[in-house]
């Protein structure tokens, strides 16, 4: 595949971030002019417990090479149990998508506060750097 | 025909008869015969001969809580989606259950599908059921006019076939590694109560394929679903998939395309098993349906024993334990959040 | 016409040599257990078993999905915002193993596919041989519904088993034409004679006069009939028997669109779905499942014959085999004639 072949090759990351915790987060980090890979789409939620399996696996099947839900920190939560609900499904998930074959790298989950911009950049970095590792996302990616 | 099964039949009908003669139910969901051996039909007996069709052995493999809503729906008078039910009391309905349809009845009022106190609930503890796919397998490709089933054993007759089979190695996997067999809920009881099944490797199929690495996991899947033609008979079958609309039809947006594309038809597994987390009791329907061979029931299973792990539940045993994922604690295991994992190890 | 012979040990072989002008089809075991169409390389040895593979010859008739057309919106492409019709230079099919009734579907399914260009396009690059039966299933009914066991309608070569030897007769122009290059022996007397009589045997089965009897029947009588209420209460609308069937045709048609590319398909839709009939008002002329149920059937049976004169149905038994509900189509047949 040509992308691998680039050196440079920038993997696209879908990150569904919860308004009110996450996504203030990201400002954060973006006023504070921390640095983080160039990689990650961000799409703002109400909540973390809004993104449902649905929009996750759509991200992967459009070409996404990996898809980061960030949320607040439990006990947090802006609607006080969005994230409590979303810790369940989440880890259900996960576990199911490593069990049909997808790479454990690809789907990602964190808590980042409104006050965490630094931990936001380590975290998109790191994601990154995990992701490409991996190579471009070839299992669930539909083309005609 | 088996003894123990003769016996459970005619007790139902007089059960049945019973109840439609007494004008308490409407109507009484069962089985009778089908066309083609070792096939039942779903039934619905709304009057007193209706119930001399009923019928009870061990193919009755298909979920009958599946069609509870609906018929309990059909006798009410019409209304909209969205009105609530008219005020009154309503018609009731009567249903045969074994050990894994009524829990998902119990699911069902969880979910507030259907009322408590507008059925009737017959409870057989099963034998486990005969899977006859399995029947087929050993015969050969031969043809199948008659099976007579005794109580340990089956006879299966052809134009050039007898053999006689024991009947534990053709039950359906699911029945083999049950551990509830007991109805959880029920008015009246045919039989006796057998009590929990001790089950060494309950999960022995699931792990099977944990223990793969993800290349050959992704192509054991795409091997699997492969043969899917979309015919959504898993989805119909199963007494969970009661939405209105189908996360399938939905086409604002459209998760998933409608065609057999091999990413469509993965995605439409992988959701379909994944909305019956935590809800799914194991009953089979899906694979039993499926003409196309998928043993979709690995994939629902897999999320049993995370369930099962991760929160201690099993889905059905009793109407106030919530479903896992319509609640919550605080202190829920959260090992795959990324920031709880330390930074830059090597995963 | 001549008729042709060869030995049973040496026809894979004989078909291999044409597989760089066709792709080959034909029945056999597959990897999950049970007997379906692949293709010839996964051959090794040939048995026409008694019996017919899972899924009928539709699958190569309209494939799922089939592209109607392409189309893209990116600017660098020199056909983009034009509608580009998909190449069709796809190979040639030839189909072995096809039983009279899979090859009846065809000439079925053309009356009301006479005018569908894709339809036609993909029915003259198949060539069918057609394999007769000499015994009957169970679940068979084909000569109740007009069609017979030695058939030789829709197929291009009719193939008749003998001992050690096939027969092949062709029936089309395309079958002589791919014959009289193969280099085959002719058959010998005795082994038309053979042919001859199997089909002079069985073609007495042939009941035709149900389609007249359910032609002649009123259609009010049938629609308002009280064994609705029984049959449908079983169904679970879940589509195995329009998909496994060879003469249900209905397709939906849907425009897909990926990263600025787009195509339209068309794919296999059923009268089981419940949105198979959903208007965009919101409103379901046939919302519930007994409407559903007794439409079909009222279809197949009375609606087609009406239309087209046969009944849209050739007695394969692919759904009484595969409903999970073991709803049987012979049951409401019989029903039917005697409401």
């Amino acid at each position: 595949m040509t992308k691998v072949q680039e050196k440079d090759w920038e993997p696209k990351i879908i990150a569904f971030l919860c308004n009110w915790c996450s996504y203030a987060g990201a400002d954060l980090a973006g006023v504070s002019r921390y640095q983080y890979p160039p990689s990650i789409r961000i799409i703002r939620v109400p909540c973390s417990g809004r993104v449902s399996p649905n929009m996750i696996l759509d991200a992967l099947k459009n070409g996404a090479d990996g898809v980061l839900v960030s949320g607040c920190h439990p006990g947090d939560c802006h609607y006080i149990s969005g994230n409590l609900y979303a810790r369940r499904r989440f880890s259900l998930l996960k576990r199911f998508l490593e069990f049909i074959g997808i790479e454990s790298d690809r789907v990602n989950f964190t808590w980042i506060s409104a006050s965490e911009g630094e931990q936001f950049a380590k975290v998109v970095s790191e994601i990154t750097e995990r992701v490409k590792r991996l190579g471009p996302a070839s299992r669930l990616v539909k083309e005609f | 025909m088996s003894t123990i099964n003769a016996r459970i039949e005619q007790e139902l009908k007089s059960i049945a008869r019973e109840l439609l003669d007494s004008k308490e139910i409407e109507a009484f969901i069962g089985y009778k015969k089908g066309s083609m051996p070792m096939t039942m039909t779903p039934f619905v007996a709304r009057s007193i001969e209706d119930v001399e069709k009923l019928c009870w052995n061990s193919f009755c493999v298909l979920n009958l809580a599946n069609y509870l809503p609906q018929v309990l729906r059909s006798f009410e008078p019409p209304r909209r989606p969205n009105e609530p039910p008219p005020e009154g009391p309503l018609p009731k309905v009567g249903i045969v259950v074994t050990g894994c349809w009524s829990r998902n009845i119990v699911v069902q009022i969880q979910e507030n599908q259907i009322e408590r106190d507008r059925i009737v609930i017959i409870g057989i503890s099963s034998r486990g059921m005969i899977d006859k796919k399995k029947v087929y397998k050993m015969l050969n490709g031969h043809e199948v006019t008659s099976v007579e089933e005794k109580d340990n054993q089956l006879i299966v007759k052809g134009p050039d076939l007898y053999e006689e089979i024991n009947r534990w190695d053709v039950v359906r996997d699911n029945c083999k590694t049950c551990v509830h067999p007991d109805p959880s809920i029920y008015d009246v009881l045919i039989g006796d109560l057998k009590g929990e099944r001790q089950i060494r490797n309950r999960f022995s199929q699931v792990e099977e394929i944990e223990i793969k690495t993800p290349e050959e996991r992704w192509n054991w899947f795409i091997s699997e679903i492969s043969s899917c033609i979309r015919c959504y008979a898993c989805r119909n079958a199963c007494p969970l998939c009661y939405c209105p609309t189908c996360f399938v039809d939905d086409s604002r947006p459209q998760w998933v395309g409608k065609s057999k594309d091999q990413v469509d038809t993965a995605l439409f597994h992988i959701l379909r098993a994944y909305h019956c987390a935590g809800r799914c009791t194991d009953c089979g329907s899906c694979e039993s349906v499926c003409p196309m061979g998928i043993k979709m029931r690995i994939l629902t299973k897999k999320l049993q024993k995370d369930v099962l792990e991760l929160y201690n539940f099993e889905p059905g045993l009793s109407l106030d334990t919530p479903l896992p994922l319509s609640t919550y604690k605080l202190d829920d295991p959260q090992d795959f959040i990324l920031t709880d994992i330390k930074m830059g190890d090597k995963k | 016409m001549k008729d042709f012979t060869i030995s049973k040990s040496q026809f894979l072989d004989f078909l291999s040599e044409f597989k760089k002008e066709f792709d080959i089809y034909g029945p056999n075991e597959t990897s999950k257990g049970f007997y379906d169409w692949v293709a010839i390389d996964q051959i090794e040895q040939f048995e026409i078993k008694q019996g017919l593979p899972k899924s009928s010859i539709k699958t190569f008739l309209f494939p799922q999905p089939e592209i109607l057309f392409e189309f893209s919106a990116n600017f660098k492409d020199p056909a983009a915002y034009r509608l580009k019709e998909p190449d069709f230079k796809e190979k040639k099919i030839i189909l072995f193993g096809v039983r009279p009734c899979d090859a009846r579907s065809i000439s079925l399914n053309s009356m009301p596919y006479s005018e569908d260009t894709y339809f036609q396009k993909r029915l003259e690059q198949i060539l069918v041989f057609g394999f007769l039966c000499k015994s009957v299933c169970s679940t068979c009914f084909c000569s109740w519904v007009g069609g017979s066991p030695v058939s030789m309608d829709g197929m291009d070569i009719a193939v008749f088993d003998l001992e050690d030897a096939y027969v092949l007769r062709p029936i089309t122009k395309k079958g002589e034409e791919l014959l009289n290059r193969a280099g085959l022996d002719e058959a010998t007397d005795v082994e038309k004679e053979a042919f001859n009589r199997l089909v002079k045997e069985n073609s007495n089965k042939n009941q035709s006069n149900t389609a007249d009897i359910l032609k002649s029947k009123d259609l009010f009588d049938l629609y308002n009939a009280s064994f609705w209420q029984e049959l449908s209460d079983a169904c679970i609308n879940c589509g195995t028997c329009t998909f496994l069937c060879p003469t249900c045709y209905c397709f939906d048609i849907q425009d897909e669109v990926l990263k600025g590319k787009g195509r339209r398909i068309r794919y296999w839709d059923s009268c089981m779905f419940p949105l198979f009939t959903l208007h965009a008002s919101g409103h379901n002329p046939r919302g519930d499942k007994l409407k559903r149920v007794r439409n079909r059937f009222m279809h197949k049976l009375k609606y087609f014959p009406d239309r087209f004169g046969p009944i849209s149905c050739v007695g394969c038994g692919r759904c009484i085999r595969e409903c999970p509900v073991s709803i049987d189509i012979r049951e409401v047949l019989r029903q039917m004639l005697e409401t």
